[in-house]
């Protein structure tokens, strides 16, 4: 009788020393934030307002507006099956370099990939019904299109230098707005990662607008609004926008 | 008494936090005209109205404040303004003739490419567009904030302060009030009154309904339009590619949404540049056949109207108009 009460006593200890400490204390996380430190980059140099860059072509240019967005991120684990991410849509912009996927299962991955742009159905939801802070909230410049209700996926906006031996100043505005269903473009991004028990993990990307105008003319090429004519040249960026994506 | 007054305030502020407790706006909808679908978010009531009213007629939208809603969309022009296409700030042209808005609650998109889908996303377009306001929706809803009339009504109507949502839903709320369907051609369908017509008008109305101008399968129902987009021949090459914009389809280049033909007589000029000035002149177009766009409408075709056919029908169309 008495073992059996001391049985008792020490399966009541146990479970509540279970219940007491976090699960994560005895069995280790099975969850980690994920963080990314997202560089915008124009060559080899950080992507800023008001400074003079020059194209691959040899145009010079400063930056009046480079604001994308990236949804739908889906981490490849080692065995190949996937874990999607869910509701994480970033507005990615130069000014800020940190995104979090906030916790995803703890594990060996091959790799990742998320669209540049929205999914079918999010492109055209009313953006009227957004909170302030939400990135799918209007902004202002606007980054939608409120005669096509829909978003404008990647929008970049210079002055450039338009003269023809390249000794004007950049005084001549472009504006590429990159859109519509067709043109999300998915990157995969295959560089093995770890995310480890008890510690968060950081991914450093950097997009290099450099590599999104490769083989664009920025004198020639100088305006998109992704229709009609200006269908080609929206496409065009967007083929370009897996190769400017790079792991740090 | 003190209490109860101390009660009654208390209630009061208190119903204040709740999603506002809407008494119902009477909607003034035409006799045979059927309720139009209305998003739950955004039914109808006094204040919304007020609201609206007073967003629509306010140059606070743009940029400049020199224009507002009813610059394009005059009261006394049946809610069009009479230009061939709208006139911005700083008298920027857009591209395309100014839509009435009366009826605009029975519209199951807006604009004539059809781009967006509802009245409450509308309002971002002019407000947004470069060639009309050149302002912005967060900018706006910043100067709303700067007055205590607008902060009052935006509480009163959508218990919040102005905001993006209450803007939109405000502005799409007043014209989900306008409506127009009091014609003689209502008269003689609705109330029966067989003398509404006069026998040109009738004849106009029988070319018009019948096999001899066919003009009902686009100009169809209680509208006048079957909301359908429609290539009707108006040019070889469109420098407007209308419907094409949104889809990027080459089989969609040229057609523009059918319009309403209600207050037809009082809306010139007509198609979606304002291309033709009369009604004459566009009776004139629709006799032609048209020209030969590989997207032209099959139903566009050489009508052979005689004169007296011509006026008829013009007629008939001039009973489309309000008699208010």
């Amino acid at each position: 009788m008495k073992t059996v009460t001391k049985n008792i006593f020490l399966a009541l200890m146990i479970v509540l020393a279970m219940s007491s400490c976090k699960k994560d204390e005895i069995m280790g996380n099975t969850k980690q934030v994920l963080d990314f430190h997202w560089h915008s980059k124009i060559g080899t140099q950080d992507a800023k307002y008001g400074v003079e860059y020059t194209t691959k072509g040899g145009v010079k240019f400063e930056l009046t507006d480079w604001r994308y967005y990236v949804s739908n991120f889906v981490l490849i684990k080692e065995d190949g099956t996937e874990y999607k991410v869910a509701d994480k849509i970033f507005l990615i912009n130069i000014a800020n370099a940190d995104y979090s996927l906030d916790s995803v299962p703890v594990g060996k991955y091959k790799g990742f990939k998320f669209y540049v742009g929205l999914d079918s159905v999010t492109n055209h939801l009313d953006p009227t019904l957004y909170a302030a802070g939400n990135p799918l909230a209007l902004q202002n410049p606007p980054i939608h299109w409120s005669w096509n209700a829909g978003y404008i996926f990647f929008k970049v906006e210079t002055l450039f230098d338009d003269s023809e031996d390249g000794t004007g100043s950049p005084d001549t505005e472009s504006f590429h707005h990159v859109g519509t269903d067709n043109l999300k473009r998915t990157i995969s991004l295959m560089e093995p990662f770890e995310i480890k028990s008890g510690s968060d993990k950081t991914i450093h990307l950097q997009m290099d607008l450099l590599e999104v105008f490769n083989n664009v003319n920025l004198k020639s090429e100088s305006v998109t609004h992704s229709f009609g004519p200006e269908a080609p040249l929206a496409k065009k960026i967007a083929d370009n926008w897996q190769s400017a994506f790079s792991l740090d | 008494m003190i209490y109860t007054g101390l009660l009654i305030l208390l209630f009061t502020c208190c119903k204040k936090e709740d999603i506002p407790v809407t008494e119902t706006y009477k909607l003034e909808i035409p006799k045979g005209f059927p309720q139009p679908t209305i998003p739950e978010n955004n039914l109808p009531t006094e204040e919304r109205v007020a609201f609206g009213r007073a967003l629509f007629f306010d140059p606070i939208l743009s940029r400049d404040s020199t224009i507002s809603c009813s610059s394009c969309h005059h009261v006394d022009k049946k809610f069009t303004d009479g230009l061939d296409v709208s006139v911005g700030i700083e008298g920027r042209l857009g591209i395309r003739n100014a839509p009435s808005l009366l009826n605009v609650a029975y519209q199951p998109v807006m604009f004539w490419d059809g781009g967006v889908p509802n009245l409450e996303q509308q309002v971002l377009a002019p407000i947004e567009s470069h060639f009309e306001m050149d302002f912005n929706l967060i900018s706006v809803v910043e100067r709303l904030n700067q007055n205590e009339n607008y902060k009052a009504m935006s509480m009163a109507a959508y218990n919040q302060l102005p905001s993006i949502f209450s803007v939109t839903r405000a502005l799409a709320c007043f014209e989900r009030t306008l409506y127009t369907g009091v014609s003689k051609y209502d008269d003689f369908v609705y109330n029966k009154n067989s003398n509404a017509l006069t026998d040109s008008e009738k004849r106009g109305m029988e070319i018009f309904l019948g096999e001899e101008g066919e003009c009902f399968h686009c100009h169809g129902t209680y509208l006048f339009t079957d909301n359908s987009y429609k290539n009707n021949g108006i040019y070889l090459n469109y420098a407007d590619s209308g419907r094409a914009r949104i889809t990027t389809l080459a089989s969609d280049v040229g057609k523009f949404k059918v319009p309403s033909l209600r207050n037809v007589a009082n809306t010139a000029p007509y198609m979606h540049d304002g291309s033709f000035k009369t009604l004459e002149e566009v009776v004139e177009h629709y006799n032609s056949g048209g020209k030969p766009h590989p997207n032209k409408s099959g139903l566009i075709v050489p009508l052979n109207l005689t004169n007296q056919e011509k006026e008829d029908l013009i007629n008939f169309l001039k009973a489309l108009s309000d008699e208010k």
